[in-house]
C-alpha cells in the first residue's frame, strides 16, 4: 500500500469507529423516515415529490451534512492532535501536501458515506413509492459536493482549535442556515448551496422546490463542482502551509 | 565536566563537552520561548553515535528540546541541524530519523503489528522491517491484540517498534521506560545499548538518573531549558557528591541546639524555622554522630532528625547554582 492510501485508510478506520458512527448513521437516516411518513398517505407522484423536496430535504442539507462533515472534517487532524498522534503521522518522508489531501480524502469519504447513505434512502423511498428514481444521482452528487466543501472548511478549523465543532456549529446555524438565507447577496459564498444548486440544474424541477426553500438559486453542477474543488484544494493549501510552519506543542 | 554551554559564536567543538566530533545533530544557540515563558535558553549541543542521555528534573525543557531536534517545533532563535539538514524544511530527514514521543501516541484501535506497519508504510519500509521490529521488543505474543488493551509498559514497546521499523540511524526517544515493569526496562536498554553499538545515534531523555546510567555513556543535563552540565556519568556522581546535605531538626530549645551545633565541625550553617533547625552538612555520618550526644549534653529532648530528599531536581540546582 502507498503511504496516500494508507493515510486514507488511517483516517477512515479513525473517523469510523465506535458509538459515533452508529448515532450519525441513525441521523442520516432521519429524512428518509420522515419522507415515508409523509408518504403514507399521499396519493400521487407530484404530491410525493413535493413532500420530497420539503422537509426530508431541508432536514438531510440543513442538518445530516452539516453535521456529519463536521464531525468527521474536523476529527480527521483534530483527533490527531488531541490524541497526540500528529506526530506519527508528521514524522515521515512524505510532503506536507500528501498528508493534507490523505486526510482530505478520509474524511470526506466518511462524511459522504453517512450522507450519501441518508440520501439514498431518502430517494429510494421516493422511488418506490412513487416510481420516480430521478433525484437519486443528482442528490447524490449535490450532498457529495456539499460534503466535500464543508470537510475542507472543518479540517482546518479542527486543526487550528479544539473547540471545533462548537464553532463549527454555530457556523452552520448561524452562517449558513441564517445570515445566506436572510442576506440574498451572501448566497454565493454557502457551501451548503454548492450541492443543493448541482441538484437544482440536474434536477430541473426540483429547483422550483429547491428555490422555494431557498430563495433563488444558481443551478448548475458544473459550477457547483467548481465551486467544491476550489474550496478543497484552498484548503489543501492552507493545510500543507499550517502543517509546514505552525509548531506541534 | 562543563557547566556552562558553549558561545554560540564560536566554534562548538573545540570548547564544550557539549560538542561530539561527528556530530549527526547539532543544536546551536538555540532558544524556544512559548508567550513569556522560555523553555530552553541558548543552548549548543551536539549528539553523535552512541547514546546520549538528556537528564533533567520534569518541566526542564528535555521534550521540548527534543521536539526542536525532530522538527515538531521550530526555534525561536537558533537553528537545529539534523544530517546538515533543517528538519522543519526536509521531510526527507525523516528517512534517518525517528522519533518515540513521551506520550500514548498509538492507534487503539490497531494491533501493535498493524500499528508498525502503518510506520513502515509510511516510511516506505519493508514488511519484514515490521516483524524484525516487533521480535525486537518482544512483542510477537501480544502483536495481534489492539493496542487498547495494552499496559502502559506494552504501548510503550509498541511505540519502540513502530520506531525501529525505519531503520533509521538517529532515535530520539522521549522518557521511552515510562511504565515499563524491571523486566521491559531492562531489556529495552539493552536493546538501545545493542542500537547504538550499531554506529546510531541515540538520544534518550529521562528524569531518572539510576536509568540513564545505565544507558548512556554521556549525558548532557539540562535544568530551566540552560544547559547545567555534559559530560560523562560519572563525572556528574563526583558533583553529587559535593552537595551539601540538608537535615530538619526538631527540640525544645532550638536556640540553645542551633548555637552548640555551629560550634561542630560537621556544621557548615543552620537555619531555624519555629523548633525546626535546618542544618547543612557536607558529613552526614559526623553529624549524625554528633548530634545526639549533643543534645543530651545540654539537657535538651531532640524529637527529629530527618534528612531532606536528595533528589534529582535538588542535584541539578546545585548544579546550575554553580555555573
Amino acid at each position: 500500500m502507498k503511504p496516500f492510501a494508507a493515510l486514507v485508510v488511517g483516517t477512515l478506520r479513525q473517523q469510523l469507529g465506535g458509538r459515533r458512527l452508529l448515532l450519525l448513521l441513525l441521523l442520516g437516516l432521519v429524512p428518509a423516515a420522515v419522507l415515508g411518513v409523509l408518504l403514507a398517505d399521499q396519493q400521487t407522484a407530484i404530491a410525493a415529490r413535493q413532500s420530497f423536496h420539503e422537509a426530508p430535504l431541508v432536514i438531510l442539507f440543513f442538518v445530516v451534512l452539516p453535521v456529519a462533515s463536521l464531525v468527521f472534517g474536523s476529527g480527521a487532524l483534530g483527533d490527531e492532535r488531541r490524541d497526540a498522534t500528529i506526530s506519527f503521522i508528521l514524522l515521515r518522508p512524505l510532503p506536507r501536501a500528501v498528508v493534507a489531501a490523505a486526510k482530505l480524502l478520509g474524511a470526506w469519504l466518511a462524511a459522504f458515506g453517512v450522507v450519501g447513505a441518508g440520501a439514498a434512502a431518502m430517494a429510494v423511498v421516493l422511488g418506490v413509492r412513487s416510481g420516480d428514481w430521478a433525484p437519486l444521482g443528482p442528490l447524490l452528487l449535490g450532498a457529495a459536493l456539499s460534503c466535500l466543501a464543508y470537510v475542507s472548511v472543518f479540517l482546518v478549523l479542527g486543526y487550528l482549535t479544539a473547540r471545533a465543532v462548537l464553532v463549527g456549529l454555530l457556523y452552520v446555524f448561524v452562517w449558513e442556515s441564517g445570515m445566506t438565507g436572510a442576506i440574498p447577496s451572501l448566497a454565493s459564498v454557502s457551501l451548503m448551496r454548492i450541492g443543493l444548486s448541482a441538484y437544482a440544474g440536474l434536477v430541473p424541477i426540483g429547483r422550483v422546490y429547491v428555490e422555494d426553500i431557498l430563495g433563488v438559486v444558481q443551478p448548475g453542477a458544473g459550477g457547483a463542482a467548481l465551486k467544491a474543488a476550489v474550496v478543497a484544494i484552498a484548503a489543501v493549501g492552507v493545510m500543507t502551509l499550517l502543517l509546514r510552519h505552525r509548531d506541534i506543542a | 565536566m562543563t557547566h556552562s554551554s558553549a558561545p554560540s559564536s564560536v566554534s562548538p567543538s573545540s570548547v564544550s563537552p557539549s560538542w561530539v566530533p561527528q556530530a549527526t545533530v547539532e543544536v546551536r544557540a538555540v532558544s524556544k520561548w512559548f508567550g513569556q515563558k522560555v523553555a530552553v535558553s541558548d543552548l549548543t549541543c551536539a549528539f553523535g553515535p552512541g547514546i546520549t542521555g538528556l537528564l533533567g528534573p520534569n518541566g526542564a525543557g528535555k521534550t521540548t528540546l527534543l521536539r526542536l531536534l525532530v522538527g515538531l517545533l521550530s526555534p525561536s532563535d537558533g537553528e537545529v541541524r539534523v544530517l546538515g539538514r533543517d528538519p522543519r524544511r526536509n521531510p526527507e530527514v525523516y528517512r534517518s530519523l525517528a522519533l518515540v514521543p513521551e506520550e500514548d501516541a498509538v492507534y487503539g484501535f490497531q494491533t501493535a503489528r498493524q500499528f508498525a506497519a502503518y510506520a513502515a508504510v509510511l516510511s516506505g519500509a519493508g514488511r519484514e522491517a515490521v516483524e524484525r521490529a516487533i521480535a525486537t521488543v518482544e512483542l510477537a505474543d501480544a502483536a495481534d491484540r489492539p493496542i487498547s488493551g495494552f499496559s502502559k509498559g506494552m504501548r510503550q514497546r509498541a511505540k519502540v517498534a513502530a520506531a525501529l521499523v525505519t531503520d533509521a540511524p538517529i532515535l530520539v526517544l522521549d522518557e521511552p521506560l515510562n511504565g515499563t515493569d524491571p523486566v521491559q526496562r531492562a531489556h529495552l536498554i539493552t536493546v538501545f545499548r545493542r542500537l547504538a553499538a550499531e554506529g546510531r545515534t541515540v538520544i534518550v531523555s529521562s528524569h531518572v538518573l539510576a536509568e540513564v546510567e545505565r544507558m548512556a555513556d554521556r549525558v548532557l543535563a539540562i535544568v530551566d531549558g540552560k544547559l547545567a552540565a555534559a559530560g560523562d556519568v560519572a563525572a556528574i556522581r563526583r558533583a553529587m557528591t559535593d552537595i551539601p546535605y540538608r537535615v530538619r531538626l526538631e527540640a525544645d530549645e532550638p536556640r540553645r541546639l542551633a548555637a552548640a551545633l555551629l560550634d561542630t565541625a560537621a556544621v557548615d550553617s543552620v537555619a531555624l524555622a519555629g523548633r525546626i533547625l535546618t542544618v547543612e552538612t557536607g558529613d552526614l555520618a559526623g553529624l549524625g554522630a554528633a548530634v545526639a550526644p549533643l543534645a543530651r549534653s545540654l539537657g535538651l529532648r531532640l524529637s527529629l532528625f530527618e534528612p531532606e530528599d536528595l533528589s534529582l531536581e535538588s542535584v541539578f540546582r546545585y548544579l546550575v547554582r554553580g555555573r
